[in-house]
């Protein structure tokens, strides 16, 4: 199963990239209210795996270990994810252990699940710069291995027609 | 000339990034005007976009979030360039950045610089220089060592040339940096002394942080 996070608006998702996901996939948009994480570190000492927000976006950490590929739909917001996405984002954090293991000479996360998946990203944008592509490279490197994702793939796109291409 | 301090922190009590600003207002006070501004879940009134448009100086402090910016965050900055497409406000507006992430390395906080670098540049801000700071979640602990002194050496440092850079409004090289403390003390420090008594508050024992929510089953 692909979890599809994207931040296009639900006409044109359907009008373009209704072909990109599957019957299998999970597709999420901005249809309803995300709120932001607050650093209360409720997800990994209070409810340990499950967001402590009320809202749709409590279980992000087991969708997430539930997915086979992770793909990231997002316009390039100077060199990052848009809001919406990088809510979402920012919202997986039960999907990662507060406890830290050195990797590559570096402190990362733990994980909490044995299972690993693919992380693929989609820049979208008319005009993006040399600096906003590369700093958005090293972002979904970074994710990956913080992510403890098996592979990760960066893709640029100056518009979201051309996303049909690679579906 | 006026200096407004953003204090990103989504939280709503005392942060890190508070730590951060509290530590660098000294160094920047005489002769400036300080503004503090909380950007947290509650969005920006027009007025205070108007006054940090106007601004000479804005110092963003925030936390690491997924090597980026909170998404909190974001949203005021993707308004802020929405807001300066209207209205010019300062041409000369420079830009600081005080990033700390929860891990060890403060050089972990480049990407976030960067993602604040763009911003100017797609702002037509003049970008400063970033401080990133690893170890963020022990700055409230540190926060009555005097700056320059013990685990605080290389902050006193890396704050001297962020201040120095900010009353000349000048752009230098960002540096990244740590607290002068071992890494395993830290990482140790972490487990045993906020991790674990924070589980036990909650009526959890240790094990019980390793939950796994999602079972395998779809």
């Amino acid at each position: 199963m692909r979890l599809i996070v994207h931040d296009l608006a639900e006409q044109e998702y359907n009008t373009w990239l209704k072909g990109f996901s599957r019957d299998t996939d999970e597709v999420i948009g901005e249809e309803e209210t995300i709120r932001h994480c607050v650093g209360c570190f409720g997800c990994w000492v209070r409810t340990p795996g499950t967001c402590v927000l009320k809202d749709s976006y409590t279980h992000m950490g087991e969708r997430l270990a539930a997915c086979e590929e992770f793909v990231l739909i997002t316009r390039n917001v100077y060199g990052g994810y848009s809001p919406f996405v990088c809510n979402v984002m920012n919202r997986t954090l039960p999907y990662i252990l507060p406890y830290f293991i050195t990797r590559n000479g570096e402190t990362h996360h733990q994980q909490r699940y044995e299972r690993q998946f693919r992380f693929t990203v989609h820049f979208y944008g008319e005009g993006m710069t040399g600096a906003e592509c590369g700093t958005a490279q090293a972002l979904v490197k970074a994710n990956a291995l913080n992510l403890d994702a098996s592979d990760y793939s960066v893709s640029f796109h100056d518009s979201v027609h051309s996303l049909k291409e690679v579906q | 000339m006026r200096i407004a301090l953003v204090n990103g922190s989504p939280k709503g009590k005392s942060s890190n990034s508070g730590v951060l600003l509290e530590k660098l207002k000294p160094l920047i006070s005489e002769g400036n005007e300080l503004s503090p501004y909380r950007v947290n879940v509650k969005p920006l009134k027009p007025e205070q976009y108007r006054e940090l448009n106007e601004a000479d100086v804005l110092v963003l402090a925030f936390p690491l979030y997924f090597d980026a910016v909170p998404s909190h965050l974001l949203r005021m900055m993707v308004e802020m360039e929405e807001f300066r497409q209207q209205k010019p406000g300062n041409p000369d507006l420079t830009v600081y950045a005080l990033i700390n992430n929860g891990f060890y390395e403060g050089h972990q906080c480049t990407i976030a610089a960067d993602i604040v670098r763009n911003w100017c540049s797609r702002c037509g801000f003049r970008f400063g220089m970033a401080v990133g700071h690893g170890a963020g979640e022990m700055l409230s602990s540190l926060s009555r060592v005097p700056l320059g002194k013990g685990p605080m050496k290389n902050l006193g440092r890396a704050l001297d040339q962020l201040s120095g850079a900010i009353l000349t409004r000048s752009s230098r090289d960002s540096l990244f940096i740590q607290p002068n403390f071992p890494r395993i003390a830290w990482r140790l420090s972490a487990t045993y002394s906020f991790w674990h008594p924070q589980a036990k508050k909650n009526g959890l024992r240790p094990k019980e942080l390793r939950k796994q929510p999602f079972s395998g089953e779809l």
